[in-house]
């Protein structure tokens, strides 16, 4: 099976939040990176287990500048075969998936996997547009992905409970917790990485159709308060008065 | 996810301080480079948040037992002793045709610093058996290579160093364990070992101990001590296992470590064990020491992590607990005040910075050690001597340093609780517990003493010494470019001069033949000692950092930077100030700790 895999970078989920430009950009200034862990824990893994299982190719693909390139190392140090890295830095979900559809049009892919969101905006915007590009079928927060012959089934979660689909063809899906288990990179595979292809490719001609203007932060949290077991009272007025939840 | 180490500063440590590329120039070292090494850092911490962190406390609250014959053992170190083996954790370090994939010493350290922090209970079982498996490696036959070495680096089997008897710990001369010459070229073993951390438990099918025993009628003393394979089970022609009459006696019940078996074995009962001898006879303690000398840095960084970890959860409490109100300019305090968080406190913040202090100097300093072994293995001519040398000395420092101040460190995380330290629903009674083992086994601190003074420190006349004062002096002079940090330089580089004092006054004891005097009072100069190594390590540290704020070459938060120059300057003041008193107590011609005519303590 030929397989693409979007991978996308995120701040550490430790990493102190702050923004510049008059709010307007996030501030990287001394931020580290890392894969976003839906795609990193759950497509990616899931995409290499199909390829492990019945053959083919699993590629990863990003959009972004050459600082990505250690985030993309990790990919393929878990075991993608090859990479790319479409040298942008789109400013909208849109743009990026126009991007990855664009070089994703010809590779003649089974499957297209992302995660189910990025865990630093947390959009969930792309997958649906990449299929919409690619004029593919999309299966959202996919839980279960097994193969029978060239008929996928897929069980996705929903509200209180799941639902199974099958589908014969390629199509786009994007991964939730439980399609499969990180996998931690094992030495042999780091070092094999670096002998790995990742090719970096310049970006299609794109608008980016909206931009953001402004981020907020939320509201500073005040420390810890204890109070004796025994003062419900006080409790009440503190939830009350100050936590303001009841 | 708890916090119990930082990824930043452990790069921080490993890329600017000792420049890993410098390591990785070695041919040795070809596959490496820093963005693999970043990699490999960051998965060895999602292993270890998966693995480890989540079980540190029930391996304390589920200790091991011994029942019916047999150690039981938290079966997650069956799981990840399993795992170790697929992520070549086990030999890291060995050639590519051992099995291995020739890691740098200094990055098996970091990556060993992420592990011990998350849960100090599992690394020694993963660290033993490469222990083991390496002194196969260099010293055995191919024959018995063969036999042993590839199931104990699956993780399939696990490996020991067992060389304590009951009436022999400290001075091995007197181990009584024999060793009789079958027929069959192979040896016939005797006798009990206790004390063998990871001997025996139901998730590895074998274990492969490397046993010191002598041989009949070789000499008394260390001269007559040889190595041997002892297996718990012998390999059979028909690739089965068949008892090899090693006997799991017990385990002991411990204060800290309880995850971690501790078991007592005993040879021969029914006078059917067989041993392998490794290399020749009566060389089983040179060779024993190749991986003695490993597990004392692993010891080190062992102690290093566990204050690590205590640290962490410290620094996290302090910014969680509000008590008491900041004094206001007359030296009052405002009731109707917001209760302020205990970090605002002076007193706490100085037993944070001590606490800091500590942990990351000794992070530093085992880190130098670790990157002296690899220079000593893939340098060349003189540069390799002197590396081996300065490893050679800095190894008693690196194992004895974070051991006894990280419990220093630990003891005032604690005091940070209040009296919930004091309780067993927070952390820090059981990283107390734990630390406390770090300065008895692998050699006392007493017994790293004597080697630090009474051999490391005199060896090829002084040299390791000279040594140590040409790598302070560059340190500080790479600081006084920058003026923030020039008085600190100076101060080291005159304590450095006090250094020549000490051994002036010390050295004329062993030259008149009075090595008791000369060595009794080698603890203190072991404090001593490690405390102006740490500083040096500082001073190093303070300088890369005052460096990246400068030139703008950030890749952390400034912050990070300025946090460390700050630590800095707090080990001088509160630590390095140290120094003058015990230099007096080494100078000091009064002897009241050797045995006259008369027994005084009573
Ligand atoms: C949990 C645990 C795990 C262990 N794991 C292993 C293992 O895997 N393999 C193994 O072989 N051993 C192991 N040991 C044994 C350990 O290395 C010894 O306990 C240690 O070396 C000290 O020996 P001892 O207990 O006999 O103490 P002793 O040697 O009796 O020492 C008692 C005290 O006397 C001091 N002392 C002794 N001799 C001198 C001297 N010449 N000068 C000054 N002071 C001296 C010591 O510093 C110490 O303070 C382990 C021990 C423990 C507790």
């Amino acid at each position: 099976m030929n397989l693409l895999v979007c991978i996308s970078k995120t701040p550490e989920t430790t990493a102190k939040i702050g923004f510049t430009d008059g709010d307007s950009k996030f501030n990287e200034e001394g931020v580290q990176f890392i894969m976003n862990p839906y795609d990193e824990w759950y497509a990616l893994v899931r995409a290499i287990e199909l390829k492990e299982s019945v053959g083919g190719k699993v590629v990863a693909i990003n959009v972004g500048p050459a600082s990505n390139d250690v985030v993309i190392r990790k990919a393929l140090a878990i075991g993608a075969d090859e990479a790319v890295r479409i040298n942008a830095q789109p400013q909208s979900a849109m743009t990026t998936a126009k991007y990855i559809a664009d070089y994703a049009k010809e590779g003649n892919f089974d499957i297209v996997f992302l995660g189910k969101e990025t865990i630093d905006y947390n959009g969930s915007e792309v997958g649906s547009m990449l299929a919409e590009y690619l004029d593919l079928p999309f299966f959202s927060y996919a839980s279960k992905l097994e193969m029978d012959g060239s008929k996928a089934i897929i069980t996705r979660d929903v509200e209180g409970g799941q639902e199974t689909a099958e589908y014969t063809g390629s199509f786009v899906l994007s991964a939730a917790k439980g399609l499969a288990e990180q996998r931690i990179p094992n030495m042999r595979g780091i070092m094999m990485a670096k002998r790995k292809p990742l090719n970096v490719i310049e970006p299609t001609i794109t608008e980016d159709l909206s931009v953001v203007v402004k981020y907020e932060l939320p509201e500073a949290k005040s420390g810890v308060k204890m109070l004796d077991a025994d003062d419900m009272d006080e409790l009440v007025r503190l939830l009350h008065e100050e936590a303001k939840v009841i | 996810m708890a916090n119990y180490m930082s990824v930043e500063t452990l790069k921080f440590l490993m890329n600017n301080v000792h420049d890993l590329n410098e390591v990785l120039k070695a041919e040795r070292y070809a596959d490496y480079d820093a963005e693999s090494v970043d990699i490999l850092v960051d998965s060895i911490k999602d292993w270890a948040d998966k693995e480890y962190y989540p079980y540190f406390t029930e391996m304390d609250e589920k200790p091991v037992v011994y029942k019916d014959g047999k150690i039981i053992v938290h079966p997650q170190i069956g799981k990840v002793m399993k795992q170790a083996g697929e992520q070549g954790f086990l030999g890291p370090t060995f050639d590519y045709e051992d099995g291995g994939t020739q890691m740098p010493h200094l990055v098996q350290a970091g990556l060993n610093h992420i592990l011990e922090a998350a849960n100090n209970n599992i690394p020694g079982y993963i660290g033993l058996t490469s222990g083991a498996a390496q002194l196969i490696v260099n010293f055995a036959s191919q024959e018995l290579k063969d036999m042993f070495v590839p199931k104990m680096l699956t993780g399939e089997w696990g490996g020991t160093m067992a060389l304590t008897e009951p009436q022999a710990g400290s001075s091995l001369s007197d181990i009584v364990t024999s060793a009789k010459l079958n027929d069959d070229g192979t040896y016939a073993i005797e006798g009990q070992k206790i004390f063998i951390s990871g001997g025996d438990h139901e998730y590895c099918d074998n274990f492969v101990h490397l046993t010191l025993a002598r041989i009949e009628g070789a000499p008394a003393g260390t001269k007559g001590i040889s190595l041997f394979v002892v297996p718990k089970h012998r390999p059979t022609a028909d690739g089965g296992l068949e008892s090899n009459d090693v006997i799991t006696a017990g385990d002991f019940q411990k204060l800290g470590q309880r995850g971690y078996a501790t078991t007592h074995l005993v040879y021969g009962e029914n006078n059917n064990c067989k041993g392998w001898l490794v290399g020749a006879p009566n060389k089983g303690l040179k060779y024993m020491f190749l991986m003695m000398n490993g597990a004392r840095i692993d010891v080190g960084m062992t102690a290093t992590s566990t204050a690590t970890a205590a640290y962490h959860a410290s620094l996290q409490y302090a910014n969680e607990r509000p008590q008491g109100r900041k004094m206001t300019s007359d030296g009052s305090k405002d009731a109707a005040a917001e209760q302020t968080l205990i970090i605002n406190h002076p007193d706490v913040r100085r037993m944070l910075l001590l606490q800091k202090a500590i942990v990351e100097g000794s992070l530093s300093l085992v880190l130098e050690a670790a990157k002296q072994s690899d220079f000593a293995h893939t340098g060349e001519g003189d540069f390799k001597e002197d590396s081996h040398d300065r490893l050679e000395f800095l190894t008693p420092i690196a194992k004895t340093y974070p051991s006894e101040m990280g419990r220093i460190a630990i003891n005032n995380g604690l005091q940070i609780f209040g009296g919930y330290g004091f309780c067993m629903d927070f952390p820090l009674q059981q990283y107390y517990r734990d630390i406390r083992i770090m300065s008895l086994y692998e050699g006392t601190t007493g017994i790293q003493s004597l080697d630090l003074l009474g051999r490391k420190s005199t060896m090829k006349n002084g040299k390791a010494l000279q040594l140590l004062g040409k790598d302070v002096m560059e340190a500080v002079e790479a600081a006084k470019t920058y003026d923030e940090l020039k008085p600190y330089a100076n101060k080291l580089a005159g304590k450095m001069q006090e250094v020549q004092e000490v051994m002036m006054a010390l050295l004329p004891h062993a030259m008149k033949g009075d090595f008791q005097r000369f060595l009794s009072d080698a603890t203190i100069f072991m404090e001593y000692m490690g405390t102006l190594v740490i500083a040096w390590q500082w001073l190093k540290m303070a300088t890369h950092a005052k460096e990246a704020l400068v030139t703008g070459n950030l890749i952390y938060i400034s912050d990070f930077y300025e946090s460390k120059i700050h630590t800095m300057k707090f080990f001088f003041k509160y630590e390095v100030a140290r120094t003058s008193g015990l230099k007096d107590i080494l100078l000091d011609p009064e002897v009241l700790t050797i045995l006259k005519e008369k027994e005084l303590i009573s």
